[in-house]
């Protein structure tokens, strides 16, 4: 198995979107692939690969500061790639096993976006890592509202997105944390129950570098979109509310199998889950419709969800 | 704005002779209205456990064949509608009616005190909870030694798993009320705290007793 990933570097994907990406995208999608590509490059335009990092989230905030205090602006879409995390943590400072095998970083992305498309960003790597699992051969993987992967009812991957206003520019950008489980197989015995490796489903390891490309190649698109559907709802007019049927939206729901399952919702689940209910449905700004046992139905934009049955 | 000179009696006496809020509807976007309610029908707010139970429908407004039925926050009378826009198309923004909410003695020293105090207001629809920091001071001393000063980093903004700092701006001082529960949604310019300048404290504390006595005193 390779895990090495200093192959990873901008020419490469740039070259991996142009050859593999983009020929994929334009026989699957009646959008403009193309220009959504050219909206999406600057994720990935540098890239920093790391052996080891106590905490991806903190390098990017450190390399932030760093630029602005040496008179520059950082590159928007730099990636912060580690082999390994030393304190890695999910939310609600949750453990996350970051070993050899992986796939742990963090994406800066400038908080460029109209304030009705910011609650796409979220939906965003959920999109892209199933996608390219799929792709991988892991037909089962599936997305959990919001943006957790599983794989045969195992998280194979999460993301947190915190936001960050630089020191000195005062820039305000969105720091993408990301976690996938790829060749490591081994767990802490907290998380033996709950996560899942890719190799451990697909029972043989991953070229971790060509699985990197893939995802990375995804987030461009993605992010691209979000941009191309900004220019578009401007040219027919904008408004004040974003009500179309957001085509990232739409692909969430093809990807995820949250819709119609029954649910225990909190704001921190794990801690302190709050009750039961049915998902009937994703609002068109990405909330979760809820419907309660009384009959009525509310909709969720923040907090977390974990399935009732399995 | 807060002032050493407060002149109770006119506060007081503008709660007693009219205990209301009223609270003015606006359409959120254009489109066309169709009332569900008519003046002088009272309407409930959302209610249930997880605030699940919509209130009382309001209107419905269209906009390009998609209908949305905005519902009541809040209870009282519909005191005033605004009929001559019903099956008409209307501009966002536009005001469709007022309700007029019974105010309870502690919302009457809620809304006092928010005449007093810097209230700092939610900047989008999202859930809140305090920075770990202020978060450790709060547990350990309360909310109200804890001082913030403009440019802290004292609220986190949770929306669709995205967790943004939010940075205070306004008069430096203590956290004197706090508007906000974890895990419950906060509308967009609602408020989140209340910060008081920590010379201020006696005073307003003065005038919670005061309401409180003169209320209970005049029911």
């Amino acid at each position: 198995m390779n895990n090495n990933l200093s192959l990873l570097i901008p020419s490469i994907l740039d070259d991996y979107v142009a050859t593999v990406e983009l020929p994929w995208r334009r026989k699957e999608s009646a959008l403009d692939s193309e220009t959504i590509f050219r909206y999406g490059a600057f994720a990935g335009s540098v890239i920093r690969v790391y052996p080891s990092l106590v905490r991806a989230m903190d390098t990017a905030r450190s390399h932030i500061r760093a630029c602005e205090e040496s008179g520059r602006s950082v590159a928007n879409g730099s990636l912060i790639i580690a082999s390994t995390l030393s304190l890695s943590k999910g939310r609600f400072s949750r453990t996350w096993h970051a070993p050899p095998g992986g796939l742990w970083g963090c994406l800066l992305v400038a908080d460029t976006f109209l304030p009705q498309f910011r609650n796409f960003l979220p939906l965003i790597p959920g999109i892209a890592c199933c996608e390219a699992l799929h792709q991988e051969g892991a037909s089962v993987a599936a997305i959990r509202w919001v943006n957790d992967v599983l794989l045969e009812g195992k998280k194979q991957a999460g993301f947190l997105i915190e936001g960050f206003c630089s020191p000195v520019y005062k820039e305000n950008y969105h720091l993408l944390g990301f976690g996938l489980n790829i060749n490591n197989e081994s767990f802490p015995p907290e998380l033996l129950e709950t996560a899942v490796s890719l190799s451990q489903v697909l029972n043989r390891p991953v070229e971790l570098s060509s699985f990197a490309l893939s995802f990375l190649a995804k987030l461009r698109y993605y992010l691209g979109l979000l941009l191309y559907e900004e220019e578009q709802w401007l040219a027919r007019g904008g408004g004040d509310e974003y009500l179309d049927d957001h085509p990232i939206i739409q692909r969430w729901k093809e990807l995820s199998d949250t819709l119609g399952k029954r649910v225990q919702f909190g704001y921190d689940v794990m801690e302190n889950p709050q009750y039961e209910a049915l998902v009937s449905d994703l609002a068109v700004d990405g909330g979760l419709i809820l419907r309660h046992d009384d009959g009525t139905s509310s909709v969720e934009h923040s907090g977390e969800i974990r399935y009732c049955e399995k | 704005m807060m002032s050493d000179e407060i002149d109770f009696d006119e506060i007081l006496g503008k709660y007693h002779s009219d205990p209301y809020e009223y609270v003015d509807i606006y359409a959120s976007h254009t489109g066309r209205i169709h009332f569900l309610i008519k003046e002088g029908d009272e309407v409930d707010a959302v209610s249930g456990e997880w605030n699940h139970i919509p209130g009382t429908a309001l209107f419905e407004i269209t906009r390009e064949r998609n209908p949305k039925n905005v519902t009541a926050t809040t209870n009282g009378v519909v005191s005033v509608l605004c009929d001559e826009f019903e099956g008409k198309f209307v501009e966002a923004g536009e005001k469709l009616m007022t309700i007029r909410h019974p105010l309870k003695k502690k919302e009457i020293i809620e809304s006092i005190l928010k005449e007093v105090l810097y209230v700092f207001p939610a900047p989008e629809r999202a859930k809140y909870f305090f920075s770990l920091d202020v978060q450790s001071r709060v547990d350990k001393k309360g909310a109200r030694e804890v001082s913030v000063k403009p440019g802290d980093e004292i609220i986190i903004m949770s929306l669709m798993k995205r967790d943004t700092p939010v940075y205070y701006s306004g008069e430096q001082g203590v956290i004197h009320s706090v508007y906000f529960k974890p895990g419950v949604s906060v509308e967009r310019g609602e408020p989140l705290i209340g910060i008081c300048p920590s010379e201020k404290l006696p005073i307003i504390q003065k005038i919670i007793n005061k309401v409180k006595a003169e209320w209970d005193k005049n029911d």
